[in-house]
């Protein structure tokens, strides 16, 4: 371990950043080295200054002041883009629907493909039989099946 | 947003403002905002370092928490959900500044190597005898010495509690630039403290 790399672990160490395996290799640098420990010491210190000392600052504004701020930014905010009223659980509740509206629709889906594949055969069928008719500037497509026709005109 | 009272605002603990909040009661909100909003806009300002941007990304946090007071579980107290908010729309502010890459010649004595220079941080509490409010000055004083990058980091851990792994996810950083980072940030502070204690002693 080089001095950068053990000044940045002792930091760790004292941030409580390091796995057991890590702080017994700290710890029995700690013992041997007496800057190791002053470091140490030296952080613990300026964390417990800073927490004592963490700087304060006040909103100069009355309560009702800031308030009408705020609302005037949430009432234009809201204007362009409505509020969210689900939690994130009533979001994933609709997960309860989500599948077996689903599996409705894969089951509508495979009727359809089996009933557009039933009837491709007849309406084939209704091409080819009405074939001769094209020839006079039409055609017509008849689907017995479905009882419905249709003339293109060329 | 309703006007009617429906509840003992003022009396009523944090966790159920939130629950009247999420069910739109403005009231329960404003409390909320009355309650927090000095935490809010120092986190603003000690990360900002300017009075109207604190005030202005303070206000944006709140609107911000009411539009997202849903999403709320209660994993955190609400005031660290708060400050989280906030704490982000900060880096944002700094990241479109680009604040944190201006005044950079110390990142890059720290990030070429300086750490191992820098032994030892301090041996005496340099602030020993100064009272409360005449601390919270000088701290204030030298956090402003630093550099917006260095501070950042100095803050989220320090202040918020936030561990490597959470820090260098929201700043976008490594772990190691986390450590070395907070490393110096925390060397230069303790080295303007310790100032404080020449001069105060003279």
């Amino acid at each position: 371990m080089n001095t950068q790399e053990l000044t940045l672990n002792l930091q760790a160490y004292v941030d409580g950043e390091l796995d057991a395996a890590q702080r017994a290799e700290v710890e029995k640098c700690l013992a041997k080295d007496a800057d190791a420990r002053t470091l140490v010491t030296g952080l613990r210190q300026l964390s417990e200054i800073l927490k004592q000392g963490e700087p304060v600052a006040k909103v100069s504004d009355t309560r009702e002041f800031y308030w009408s701020q705020i609302q005037r930014r949430i009432q234009a905010q809201e204007k362009a883009q409505p509020r969210s009223t689900e939690s994130v659980s009533t979001a994933l509740s609709w997960l309860r629907w989500l599948v077996p509206a689903v599996g409705v629709a894969v089951v509508a889906v495979v009727v359809t493909l089996q009933h557009t594949a039933g009837s491709a055969a007849p309406a084939q069928k209704g091409l080819v039989e009405n074939k001769g008719q094209t020839e006079a500037g039409s055609t017509v497509f008849r689907s017995e099946s479905e009882g419905v026709t249709i003339h293109w005109l060329n | 947003m309703s006007t009617s009272l429906k509840h003992d605002y003022a009396a009523a603990p944090d966790e159920e403002l939130v629950r009247w909040s999420q069910q739109g009661e403005a009231e329960a909100f404003e409390e909320l905002v009355h309650r927090h909003r000095d935490k809010t806009y120092a986190r603003a300002l000690m990360m900002l370092r300017n009075e109207d941007e604190a005030n202005d990304v303070s206000q944006e946090a709140w609107v911000k928490a009411w539009q997202r007071i849903n999403q709320f579980q209660g994993e955190s107290s609400f005031a660290t959900w708060m400050t989280r908010i906030v704490i982000n729309l900060c880096l944002d502010q700094l990241r479109k500044q680009k604040r944190a890459r201006v005044d950079s010649i110390e990142e890059m004595e720290e990030e070429s190597g300086g750490v191992e220079r820098q032994l030892p941080v301090t041996v005496t509490n340099p602030t020993e005898g100064l009272e409360k409010d005449e601390l919270r000055r000088r701290i204030d004083e030298a956090m402003g010495k630093l550099t917006d990058a260095h501070r950042a980091v100095l803050v989220m851990h320090e202040f918020e509690g936030m561990e490597y792994k959470e820090i260098a996810k929201k700043v976008g950083i490594s772990i190691g630039t986390v450590m070395s980072r907070l490393f110096y940030a925390r060397r230069r502070l303790a080295t303007l403290l310790h100032g404080l204690k020449r001069e105060r002693s003279e």
